[in-house]
């Protein structure tokens, strides 16, 4: 990719393709997000419940989902679930995994976030007579949401990187529309290089639109 | 119910073995280069510390299937001839690489200056100083995070299949395929990578708790 005529080659013979690709990439890290973000908020409070089994549940549920790759659980969704007579599209399956995956990472960053509000909080807000749930909605919660938004925004960060998983499952989004380009054209690496720039361009975005909100959240509770 | 699963586990155990050793090869390769790249992006010439961050930067932001993949077709684009494991465990040492730079670049970042002050004030070099007080307690801070980057990447040496490289992964599509016991097959890796990863997960949050406490 020397020159400028070069580059100009090549982002017209290979940007048609891609741009759909783009799209499909999209639309999954548009859906995967608010899905696992909303999912996490039932794991958090099984995982604080009080009844020892629930906790037990959303803890091991965690821990599956921690130390086994995306990747296989995305296969046994995508190759499992028709033999029970469930048939989904890749792209679902592929939101679906990502989502039960995420959603457990998401729910121990929440987690942290509330544990790190120091208990001497939870007392004085009691102790000027408020109820439980007035003190964790005025005072827990906005003190833990400024401190677990940056660790929230680098998992959100990794979602959308692992949005490339979902190639593996036929889903013609960027990573697998590259793959293709160079196997059905003969064209050569530059093709991921351009893929690499989308989701950099994606992360970047999404990792600066995360700071603006940790300072609006941090000028208005910090 | 799983006997697909027990006649093929001698074929699937095959492939763990590949797993391991692909996890073990890029960690520790990952983990060199990242302490060198961390280091000298803390404390090293004002030019080297940009070009580090540059390189942090770049491969953060993008999917290290995406890495795999540049690595794959980018040897043969420059007329090398190299086996998969080489060009896929090539990107992974340089994923790796970047995740363990910034480990380290914040743990050295971390340690009081006052206790460079205090080595200052005793006389020490640079160097010695480097080495026999901010390094070690440097590392002390870094070990948490750097078992949770191991952990990472044995669940992302599955990835290198979607490439092209034979392993754990590879062989369960291999065994789906010709038996379609889709659902028992994947189950039962999935316990396998369980077990390849809950003693790193354990020792992670086991120094996590030991080093908060200690501070």
């Amino acid at each position: 990719m020397g020159s400028f005529a070069e580059l100009m080659h090549f982002a017209e013979r290979y940007l048609p393709y891609l741009a759909g690709g783009f799209a499909v990439t999209l639309a999954i890290a548009a859906l995967s997000v608010p899905l696992a973000l909303g999912w996490s908020l039932p794991i958090l409070l099984c995982r604080l419940a009080r009844r020892r089994w629930l906790a037990g549940a959303a803890a091991a549920y965690i821990e599956v989902m921690r130390n086994t790759p995306l990747l296989i659980q995305m296969y046994l969704i995508y190759f499992g679930l028709p033999l029970f007579h469930v048939f989904l599209s890749g792209f679902m399956c592929g939101v679906l995994a990502i989502t039960l995956q995420h959603g457990a990472f998401l729910a121990e960053v929440l987690r942290a976030g509330v544990e790190s509000v120091s208990a001497r909080q939870w007392d004085a807000a009691r102790a000027i007579g408020m109820r439980s749930r007035t003190a964790f909605r005025l005072v827990v919660l906005p003190q833990a949401l400024v401190k677990m938004l940056p660790p929230l925004g680098n998992q959100l960060i990794v979602l959308v990187k692992d949005t490339s998983l979902v190639s593996a499952i036929g889903v013609m989004e960027v990573t697998l529309s590259g793959k293709m380009i160079i196997e059905r054209t003969g064209g050569s690496y530059e093709v991921f290089v351009a893929v690499a720039l989308f989701y950099l361009t994606m992360t970047t975005a999404l990792g600066a639109g995360l700071r603006v909100a940790e300072r609006r959240l941090a000028v208005r509770f910090g | 119910m799983f006997h697909v699963l027990i006649i093929s586990l001698p074929y699937l155990l095959k492939g763990a073995a590949i797993t391991v050793w692909l996890s073990l090869a890029t960690i520790s390769l990952g983990t060199l280069l990242g302490f060198a790249l961390g280091t000298v992006g803390a404390v090293g010439p004002r030019p080297v510390r940009a070009a580090v961050a540059v390189y942090v930067f770049v491969l953060r932001g993008v999917p290290i299937l995406v890495v795999m993949f540049l690595g794959y077709y980018v040897f043969p684009a420059l007329g090398y001839k190299v086996d998969a494991y080489v060009a896929v465990g090539a990107a992974m040492v340089v994923y790796v690489g970047a995740f363990v730079s910034e480990i380290v670049r914040g743990a050295i970042l971390a340690v009081p200056s006052s206790q460079i002050a205090a080595a200052r004030s005793l006389g020490m070099r640079r160097w010695p100083m480097l080495r026999e007080v901010v390094l070690p307690q440097a590392f002390r801070l870094a070990t948490p995070p750097l078992l949770n980057t191991a952990l990472t990447t044995v669940k992302q040496t599955s990835y290198v299949s979607v490439v092209g490289a034979w392993e754990l992964s590879y062989a369960a599509r291999e065994v789906v395929e010709r038996t379609l016991a889709a659902f028992e097959i994947f189950l039962g890796v999935m316990v396998l990578y369980f077990i390849i990863c809950y003693p790193l997960s354990l020792a992670a949050r086991h120094l996590e708790r030991r080093y908060a406490f200690a501070s």
